[in-house]
């Protein structure tokens, strides 16, 4: 489904990412987790096409993407969950998850794909009307997924879905994540929860200081104090 | 009774204000860009319209037909030269600066600085007045208001309810992540410039239907226009009808009460508290702090 | 002193054409075009000591000229007060008018720039329905100013005028050249480059913004009273014309904003090339020309033809002394030729330059391992702990319903070297942000070496003993690396002169390994360098604490050691140092002590070893279940 291969990533003359590999496979959960300031926002930026990698590959269920610019990369089929949800806040939640249908793909059935962020949502529903900017921290978290669903993507990029959530809310988050995944749709999530991310995962990448230092199947990397001194910088 | 016979005929030519506004707010709100060249759009388009009717003999509001295309295409041209230089927003003003003397020194050139007025049998609207009750409206300042109605409700509907409409909003709150669910910041920028020289155009031909022309006029609306947008809160459709309409209510009362000096004034003194006390508009309503 | 030494020259020198002028045989019609000409020099040099020299732009020119103008005409012309009382008049208004507009406009932290251009193209027409409705004033009719009794001496009228504006325009460049050396010229320069760098550097932005647009007001007010003289007759739609800002604006970004000689350059072209336009008949299009002239330099030029010409003289002057004597031979009228020689000097100093190689600094060696390298695990040698420096009391800050901070506590004593840690969303910008006194508290209080950080304006907060350095370095462009930093001592909380700060500027730099750099500018820096300026700019500030926000962000290895070097040099110079930092492992290296940010809330407060295995920072960090999963 992705393929990166080989990606450098710079901001002016800074380095974020060194030669990055990684793959996600059709209908799998991969994560993606590191210490803060690993570069694990800007590998989704350069998924998405919101930022441009200098050198390397990102392919797309075959196509490759990595010179697209963000509102062309979306219509392969990708979708994204910012870091910090970035709702559209004066706009109304109905109105956010219209925009998420907006490409031509994805409009003509934006009925149907409501009903289902309703059924996966429900307090969404509830809110219809209200501004996105005035939802709690969780439900704006619902409403970022929900935006990215509407334009029904067979990958979904989530970048830190549990920041700033209290846990019960997290808890209801990640279930809904893994009811998607269920769906078909191939899920590569960059968190910064290590014990979540590798619970709903099948494989983990760990990224630190802009490279992949290690990767393996979740079961696996759980038990490893590597992940743990790398995540707490030591 | 005349302050408020003064009071209607200045809310009606209030609308007019918000339609000349409405083009000028937009652009800058949500596309970050000050594009003075829609006053000369606005100029162009009134002279237009006072030119071809003269010509050719047709009602004014025909020559829409030259006009409204006209200047969506020249709207969207310089936008699409904003965009290629990523130009900032100073440098916009700067620019289009220049472009509206260019575009004013032309109209004098071809149409001489005295002032053009078209002829009553050009013009029917001229001269005809509307009774509604006690009061009297010109048919020019009656029919501005209803045209800014339509126009301005038209775009706000537009903008709440069309898929297009929900771009834009998108677009003005947050190009970047906008940007991932498809929206062309390039297509969204030309297309909204597009639309404001379209109605600068509407604009200029409402204008020339109850009022005399020179090229001089064109910098004569800046004060006007800047009041309606920063009142009624840069880039807010709504606001910016409410802010006209609330500035052509002044503007006729005070002519009226106090004396025709004292309306900049009292403009001016609005607009500085309404700097002070709101920035962000009178009429800004979605505003949620972050 | 050269300048002002060049400055009298060319006044006197001017002064010659027309105290000489029937001996000479200088043609009267010359002496005209030169006093257009400075009246033009007045009105563009003032224009630029706001808007060249700190960037805000005026489109409100004419409100000065006018006011000016209007002052005269209707005191001298219409009551026969005398006309340098009148002149003193205007330029008092003018001074009250800056005085409304700055304080207002520029009291509006949010609408900077783009709202202050705009309220000053509002301003000349509110002046201007005033001026015509008011029968007072002008009343539309117009009013005519007599000639006034001049020396006997002098020759005719127009040489006494002649004079009269050569004196106010040498004036007003000597003023500008004044400012651009001093003080204040440095703080406009630094206003125009990172206007919210240079307050925290503290710079009374306000104060310097305010004085300048009053000396531009007064300026070109003065101005506007000569003005009346030479046209004779004042009325509201020749004197508050949008031309006035135009061709202000055109003559200033085609000579050069930057510096005070540009305006001059700029003046001196387009008023020549209006000129032989309206001889040759091609008046009509002098607007037409001047847009597309100013829509080409925004597009092409911003910065102006004094820089360029400054960089290539010889070639630009040869240029038009060639041609300027070619066309000599062509066309018998002198300005054609000098018209064209100066478009000739022009193109040759706007042709764009083949591309130099830019000298490369030493390069820092790339890495290319895999693994970040092992972790050095000296500690840094125990500090005698001194007084409390920083007292944060029980702050909280919301921002609408988000709470990003509550209820933190924290002392920082001198000596310390605390490490600001936390995930994502922890709050730690937050708390940085108010202890550099860009945010305030929502609730609770911090104080600085006693001080109650509330209530100060921003530059004043850095005068009591905090420094911040920023994640993305923000340099002043058009200043070299020693005075970016100097800019920090002139300024700081003892400030000294150029000359002084400058040499003391070398101390930091040296601290921080910039020696050698000292000459470059910030753009041929690279990011590692850009930070470490930013450091020393902060530490010339003398600090009693420095706040490094990510400062190692973007570095490779072998940089970040360096440093970390620096940090804990800049450390034994005694001064106290709150890092903010995601590595962790840098932080464990340096600190003396680690305070750990969860959502907000402080989770823990001690030595780095205790710190790194309490078990609430383990689950904070690797997730909530990580704690229950080790019991």
């Amino acid at each position: 489904m992705l393929e990166i291969d080989d990606l450098d990533a710079f901001y002016g003359d800074a380095q974020a990412l060194w030669g990055v590999s990684m793959e996600v496979g059709a209908g799998e959960t991969v994560a993606v987790i590191g210490p803060n300031g690993a570069g694990k926002t800007t590998l989704v930026q350069c998924i998405a096409g919101m930022h441009r990698g200098r050198r390397g590959r990102i392919t797309v269920d075959g196509v490759d993407v990595h010179a697209l610019p963000a509102h062309k990369v979306c219509a392969y089929g990708v979708a994204t969950v910012p870091e910090g949800r970035r709702v559209f806040p004066t706009m109304t939640v109905f109105d956010n998850l219209c925009v998420g249908a907006y490409r031509r793909a994805a409009r003509a059935t934006h009925r149907a794909e409501l009903d289902r962020v309703h059924q996966l949502f429900p307090r969404l529903a509830q809110r219809a009307g209200q501004l996105a900017g005035s939802l709690s921290g969780g439900e704006q978290q619902m409403l970022a997924i929900g935006r990215a669903l509407m334009a029904r993507p067979r990958l979904l990029l989530l970048d830190e879905p549990s920041l700033g959530l209290a846990p019960v809310v997290t808890d209801e988050v990640f279930d809904a994540i893994g009811t998607v995944n269920g769906q078909g749709v191939s899920v590569l999530l960059v968190e910064q929860d290590v014990d979540r991310a590798l619970e709903i995962s099948t494989r983990c990448y760990l990224l630190a200081e802009g490279r992949v230092v290690s990767s393996g199947p979740s079961a696996t990397l759980r038990e490893s104090d590597e992940v743990r001194k790398s995540v707490l910088g030591l | 009774m005349i302050t408020v016979q003064a009071a209607l005929s200045g809310l009606l030519l209030g609308g007019l204000y918000a339609l000349m506004a409405a083009g000028v707010s937009v652009t800058w709100g949500v596309l970050r860009v000050i594009n003075l060249a829609l006053f000369g759009m606005m100029l162009i388009s009134a002279y237009l319209t006072f030119a071809v009717a003269t010509a050719w003999g047709v009602d004014p509001l025909v020559t829409l037909l030259v006009t409204v295309p006209a200047m969506f295409v020249l709207g969207g041209l310089v936008q699409l030269t904003f965009d290629a230089l990523k130009i900032t927003e100073l440098n916009s003003l700067l620019l289009s600066f220049g472009l509206l003397i260019v575009i004013v020194q032309a109209v004098s050139n071809i149409w001489s600085a005295d002032f053009q007025r078209m002829a009553a049998d050009v013009n029917p609207y001229a001269t005809e007045a509307v009774h509604i009750g006690r009061f009297v409206f010109p048919a020019p300042t009656l029919l501005a208001f209803g045209v800014a109605i339509l126009v301005i409700g038209g775009a706000h509907l537009l903008l709440r309810r069309t898929f297009a409409g929900r771009a834009v909003r998108a677009f003005a709150e947050d190009r970047t992540v906008a940007a991932t669910f498809g929206i062309d910041h390039r297509k969204v920028g030309v297309l909204l410039a597009a639309v404001a020289g379209a109605i600068a155009a509407v604009a200029g031909m409402l204008f020339s239907l109850g009022n005399a022309l020179t090229p001089a006029t064109a910098f004569e609306w800046f004060g006007t226009v800047f009041a309606v947008v920063i009142l009624g809160g840069v880039g807010q459709v709504a606001g910016t009808l409410a802010a006209g309409l609330l500035v052509g209510l002044l503007s006729g009362v005070v002519s009226v009460t106090l004396s025709p000096a004292a309306s900049p004034f009292v403009l001016f003194s609005a607009i500085i508290l309404a700097l002070l006390l709101r920035p962000q508009g009178l009429f800004a309503v979605r505003t949620v702090v972050r | 002193m050269k300048g002002l030494l060049g400055i009298v020259a060319g006044v006197v020198g001017l002064a010659t054409l027309s105290l000489y002028r029937e001996t000479i045989g200088f043609p009267m019609f010359y002496l005209v075009l030169l006093t257009t000409m400075l009246f033009w020099v007045t009105q563009a040099t003032s224009w630029n000591i706001l808007s060249g020299f700190s960037g805000y732009f005026s489109f409100g020119q004419a409100a000065y000229v006018g006011i000016g103008a209007y002052s005269t005409a209707v005191l001298y012309g219409r009551h026969g007060v005398s006309f340098y009382l009148t002149v003193l008049v205007g330029a008092g208004l003018c001074a009250v008018l800056a005085l409304a507009m700055g304080t207002i406009a520029f009291r509006l932290r949010s609408l900077r720039g783009e709202i202050f251009a705009l309220l000053t193209l509002a301003v000349p027409f509110i002046l201007a329905a005033l001026a015509r409705i008011n029968g007072d004033i002008d009343g539309g009719q117009g009013i005519i100013v007599p000639i006034p009794e001049f020396p006997a001496g002098i020759g005719l009228f127009q040489d006494y005028l002649y004079l009269l504006t050569l004196v106010v325009a040498g004036g007003a460049v000597a003023v500008a050249y004044a400012i651009y050396h001093s003080r204040f010229g440095w703080a406009l320069r630094a206003v125009h480059d990172a206007e919210d760098v240079a307050e925290g550097l503290g710079v009374a932005t306000f104060r310097y913004k305010l004085l300048a647009l009053t000396a531009s007001a007064v300026l070109g007010g003065i101005g506007g009273s000569l003005f009346a003289l030479q046209i004779g007759f004042v009325a509201v739609d020749s004197i508050f014309h949008l031309t006035i800002p135009l061709f202000v604006i055109v003559m200033s970004v085609l000579g050069g904003r930057t510096h005070w000689f540009g305006p001059v350059v700029g003046v001196a072209l387009v008023v020549l090339l209006q000129d032989r336009l309206t001889a040759s008949g091609l008046g009509e299009w002098q607007l037409i020309a001047l847009g597309t002239i100013l829509v080409l330099l925004v597009i092409a030029a911003p910065e102006g033809m004094y820089a360029r010409i400054r960089s290539r003289p010889l070639v630009a002057l040869a240029a038009a002394v060639v041609v300027t004597a070619v066309l000599w031979f062509v066309r018998p009228e002198p300005l054609d030729a000098l018209l064209g020689g100066l478009i000739a000097a022009t193109a040759v100093a706007m042709w764009p330059r083949r591309k130099r190689a830019v000298p490369v600094t030493a390069p820092v060696p790339a890495q290319t391992d895999a693994k970040p390298p092992e972790v050095r695990v000296e500690r840094p040698p125990p500090v005698e702990l001194g007084a409390v420096v920083v007292e944060v009391a029980h702050v909280a800050r919301y921002f609408g319903g988000v709470r990003a901070l509550e209820d933190v506590s924290l002392t920082i004593r001198e000596g310390e070297i605390v490490g600001l840690v936390g995930p994502n969303g922890s709050g730690k910008t937050t708390l940085v942000s108010m202890l550099s006194g860009t945010l305030r508290p929502t609730r609770g209080t911090i104080r600085v070496a006693g001080r109650d950080l509330a209530g100060l304006p921003p530059h004043k907060v850095a005068h009591v003993g905090i420094s911040r350095t920023y994640q993305i370095p923000k340099p002043f462009a058009s200043m070299t690396v020693r005075d970016n930093v100097a800019m920090a001592l002139m300024f700081g909380r003892s400030p000294r002169p150029l000359a002084v700060a400058r040499r003391d500027a070398t101390e930091p730099l040296e601290t921080v390994g910039l020696g050698r750099l000292a000459d470059a500018y910030p753009a041929s820096l690279n990011l590692h360098q850009r930070q470490l300026l930013e450091i020393a700019r902060a530490l010339a500030a003398d600090p009693k604490v420095l706040l490094l926000d990510e400062a190692l962000a973007g570095l490779n290895p072998a940089e970040i050691d360096n440093a970390v070097e620096v940090i804990r040099r800049v450390h034994e110079g005694g001064v106290s140092i709150v890092i903010v930092e995601h590595l962790l492992r840098v932080v464990n290296q340096l600190a003396t002590r680690i305070v750990v940010l969860d959502r907000g809330t402080c989770l823990a407060d001690d030595e780095p070893a205790k710190v790194l295995a309490d078990p609430r920072v383990v689950s904070a960090y690797l997730g909530r279940r990580a704690h229950a999963r080790d019991r």
